[in-house]
């Protein structure tokens, strides 16, 4: 009982209080401040989970790592990259130095500024070359749906070119018109199945049909 | 091999070159390119122009390093255009990876270095404009919706102290900001989902006014969003960031100063983006009339 039911009531509670609350009033709004407290955990256990992933990590590459396993160097460094973000990061959040010589404050926003933002920046960057290459050798004409992706898409980045406004300056009204409305048509039935889903999933959490989330197979 | 088969096997490389060149060549000389400012992004100045002096914005820093060089001058034209006129900025992060640092970032890049702790709280920008009563930094905090939600009408519980670790009662700014009521409006430059999350909770549950600024490609989904009229105002991308760099320059000649004193802004970013774009496009046209005229030779059986 205690490994399924009460965890099942414990998730009920969790998500239904705050919808109730959301709807109704009660006296010494008693049902508001019960939601606040399950928003102030909410907070906690986001912290917590950052906590629980990191242990996992360490877990699993750990694990590749003594079996030698394919890639095993790549674990090694991930491993080491953590360690030493985390130590800076810690170093800066107390107040101490690292290993007598840094600052934390400056040995962490040595971290940010020399390794962090340089490889997200070019992890990010590289994708210009590859849309680039991509968008030459894969965006073909080679169906009438294609077609008109093509079309839709020249007209967008030709409406947003200086150089192509200039001598077609009807594009940019034709790109407002396909972002304004097919595009906010398309997106908004997106959006909507999406959050239809993300409800109908919600419910059959909280009635307690869903329960993969407690490691238990249908039927269980 | 004739020159539509050389065209359709082009070495990939010639084009990379075309590329890199075009991402370097106009930061190093500003080609200065005209934007039409789209009506979106004109909402947005008109909006910040609406305000009385005094008034309170909220800029939160939803992105990383990534997309920095999309989202980081969307952050620095609202915050000088704010400043400018008078209104007090609140800046917050609430995306993991690196947000709490681009937000400290781009705060100081247009108020000038600050160490409030260490009493440097005087901007050397705008001489008359001080930390904690003009502009404030609460800093970052993790839970994203959940966050969002509390902020409603609990901000002290979810940011208790300001970055640098002060009680926000200690400064003015900090004591009056207890909620959204007390925001004009939030401006959310992001990455990703963050932005959706501002329309769908905070402007649909609570009313507060919310604008975007998202990269170019999350734009097609935030449209929608703009269209419902969840967001009062929407910067899409480079081209977004560039508009509203130049309303605002052309407005506050002072801020232009300041932005072209930077070595990376949105004008000089766009100038790439143009480039790029012109040469990508490019490339897909002279790809499908090879492409076509290949398919042509094959039907004919030549």
């Amino acid at each position: 009982m205690y490994k399924k039911q009460f965890p099942l009531l414990l998730a009920f509670l969790g998500g239904a209080i705050p919808i109730i609350s959301f709807f109704i009033t009660t006296p010494g709004d008693r049902l508001k401040v019960t939601t606040d407290t399950l928003q102030d955990w909410m907070l906690i256990i986001a912290g917590a989970a950052l906590l629980l992933g990191v242990v996992n990590l360490f877990q699993i590459n750990l694990r590749k790592i003594s079996t030698r396993a394919k890639g095993w160097p790549n674990a090694l460094w991930l491993l080491l990259s953590l360690v030493i973000a985390a130590t800076f990061g810690l170093a800066d959040a107390f107040g101490t130095s690292v290993f007598g010589i840094w600052g934390g404050d400056v040995a962490f926003q040595w971290i940010q500024d020399a390794a962090f933002k340089p490889l997200q920046a070019t992890m990010f960057s590289l994708l210009a070359f590859y849309v680039a290459s991509a968008a030459f050798r894969a965006f073909r004409v080679r169906n009438v749906e294609a077609g008109i992706l093509l079309a839709a898409a020249l007209i967008i980045m030709l409406g947003v070119n200086p150089y192509a406004v200039k001598v077609l300056p009807f594009l940019p009204d034709a790109t407002n018109w396909i972002m304004n409305i097919p595009n906010a048509a398309a997106q908004r039935g997106i959006i909507i199945g999406a959050a239809l889903g993300a409800a109908s999933f919600s419910l059959r959490i909280l009635l307690g049909i869903e329960r993969s989330y407690l490691g238990l197979q249908k039927g269980e | 091999m004739d020159m539509m088969e050389r065209l359709m096997n082009l070495d990939r490389r010639w084009l990379y070159l075309l590329v890199g060149l075009a991402a370097v060549i106009p930061i190093l000389a500003p080609l200065n390119l005209p934007v039409n400012v789209s009506r979106p992004v004109q909402d947005l100045f008109d909006r910040v122009e609406s305000l009385e002096p005094g008034e309170i914005i909220m800029v939160s820093f939803d992105y990383g390093p990534s997309t920095g060089p999309e989202n980081d001058p969307m952050g620095d034209a609202i915050i000088l255009h704010a400043l400018a006129r008078d209104l007090r900025v609140v800046v917050i992060a609430l995306y993991p990876l690196g947000g709490v640092t681009e937000a400290r970032e781009e705060l100081e890049r247009c108020v000038g270095d600050l160490d409030p702790p260490n009493g440097q709280i005087a901007s050397e920008r705008f001489p008359d404009k001080v930390y904690g009563r003009d502009f404030i930094y609460f800093g970052y905090k993790d839970g994203g919706l959940a966050a969002m939600r509390l902020m409603s009408d609990n901000m002290h519980e979810v940011f208790p102290a300001d970055f640098y670790g002060t009680p926000l009662d200690e400064y003015e700014l900090g004591r009056e900001v207890q909620g959204y009521d007390n925001v004009a409006f939030v401006m959310s430059l992001a990455t990703g989902i963050i932005g959706e999350w501002w329309a769908n909770l905070v402007n649909a549950q609570f009313g507060t006014p919310v604008a975007v600024g998202c990269t170019a490609v999350s734009a097609p989904k935030y449209f929608a969003y703009y269209r419902a009229g969840q967001m009062f105002a929407l910067l899409a991308g480079l081209k977004g960031a560039a508009e509203y760099e130049f309303l605002v320059s052309q407005k506050y000649p002072q801020l232009a100063q300041i932005t072209d004193s930077f070595i990376y802004n949105a004008g000089k970013g766009w100038d790439v983006q143009s480039v790029v774009y012109s040469i990508i496009t490019l490339f897909i046209i002279i790809g499908n009339v090879a492409f076509i005229v290949e398919r042509r030779r094959q039907k004919r059986g030549m």
